[in-house]
């Protein structure tokens, strides 16, 4: 057994199209499975809507509440966070569905691979650049990368500066989510190899309490970083929204 | 030195002294915003945000270790 038995992708149903390889695996297969589970829940806390809220329905309008004054209009702003609720809450409830599928023993993980990660992180990437031209046109890109308020000669230095600040948002963004993800699931894989690797039952003892405190501490991680994500590419939104001067 | 060895001591080395600063970083920073929250109790969400914000930025110090530690083991 390996260590990052859990990193490794197995091809489930081969498909390639034109040279490009669009197997399922059990990433994709753990993806659907968590949009689908969450797509169903969803529908059914918010089916037929009623004024007064029931059971079910209060559920939704606390999560929707939840990410719209916390989230939005807490980096946004108000005025311009309306538009904006739909595309954070959706980041929101997908990192966190991609989060909590690899609790379950036997799926994966599939913000644990670099590239699902990367994927969400360079959407955040284009979106901001493509809000920051539309607003401010490309007076605004110049003034994020040269702000007026530097005097003129200081341009050689704060130039490069802010070109690498601009290129490592994105990239803090997806290390951040894979590196927690992959580093809680190893954690609990490599306490249950040690009973395999001790060869005895009565190392159990300690290992599965111990195990379980980090399960139950890695669904607080999977909702924190969904947290985090969806933050902070409300903050990165909220800068390309603003005014610059 | 086996070069494997190396790796596998510089992995230990890395992770190990990447996870110095970060821990102490977010210790005064949950410190500090647990002052502010006992001084004013009602701004306790706007502080808990940022205060959440700031811990995701310095916890992606010790992750960045973790990730070069996890490339010495594996890729080196």
């Amino acid at each position: 057994m390996h260590v990052l038995e859990h990193f490794y992708l197995e091809v489930i149903v081969p498909i390639e199209v034109f040279g490009i390889d669009l197997s399922i695996t059990n990433l994709t297969l753990s993806m659907f499975a968590a949009a689908a589970i969450f797509l169903i829940l969803l529908i059914i806390l918010a089916i037929k809507p009623k004024v007064t809220p029931g059971k079910r329905q209060i559920v939704i309008e606390l999560l929707l509440t939840f990410i719209k004054r916390n989230i939005v209009y807490n980096m946004i702003g108000k005025k311009e966070g309306k538009n904006w609720i739909p595309f954070i809450s959706g980041i929101f409830v997908f990192v966190l569905a991609n989060n909590l599928i690899g609790l379950i023993p036997g799926a994966y993980t599939p913000t644990l691979n670099p590239m699902v990660p990367i994927t969400l992180a360079l959407i955040v990437f284009v979106i901001v650049q493509i809000t920051n031209l539309r607003k401010h046109g490309i007076k605004g890109l110049v003034r994020t990368l040269a702000p007026s308020s530097v005097p003129s000669w200081m341009y050689v230095i704060v130039v490069p500066i802010e070109t690498i600040s601009m290129i490592s948002k994105p990239f803090s963004l997806f290390v951040r989510l894979m590196a927690n993800m992959l580093a809680g699931h190893t954690i609990i894989i490599v306490l249950y190899g040690l009973i395999l690797y001790f060869k005895s039952y009565f190392i159990a003892i300690p290992i599965v309490p111990f195990a379980l405190i980090m399960n139950l501490f890695e669904l607080f991680v999977s909702a924190i970083q969904a947290y985090i994500f969806a933050i902070l590419s409300a903050m990165y939104i909220g800068e390309a929204v603003k005014p610059k001067h | 030195m086996d070069p494997k060895a190396a790796a596998m001591l510089a992995a230990g080395i890395a992770m190990g002294i990447g996870a110095i600063g970060p821990g102490i970083g977010i210790g005064n920073l949950v410190g500090k915003a647990l002052e502010g929250i006992a001084r004013q109790p009602e701004a306790a969400g706007q502080i808990q945000t940022v205060m959440f914000i700031g811990i995701a930025f310095t916890e992606a110090i010790a992750l960045y270790a973790l990730v070069v530690a996890f490339m010495l083991i594996f890729v080196a």
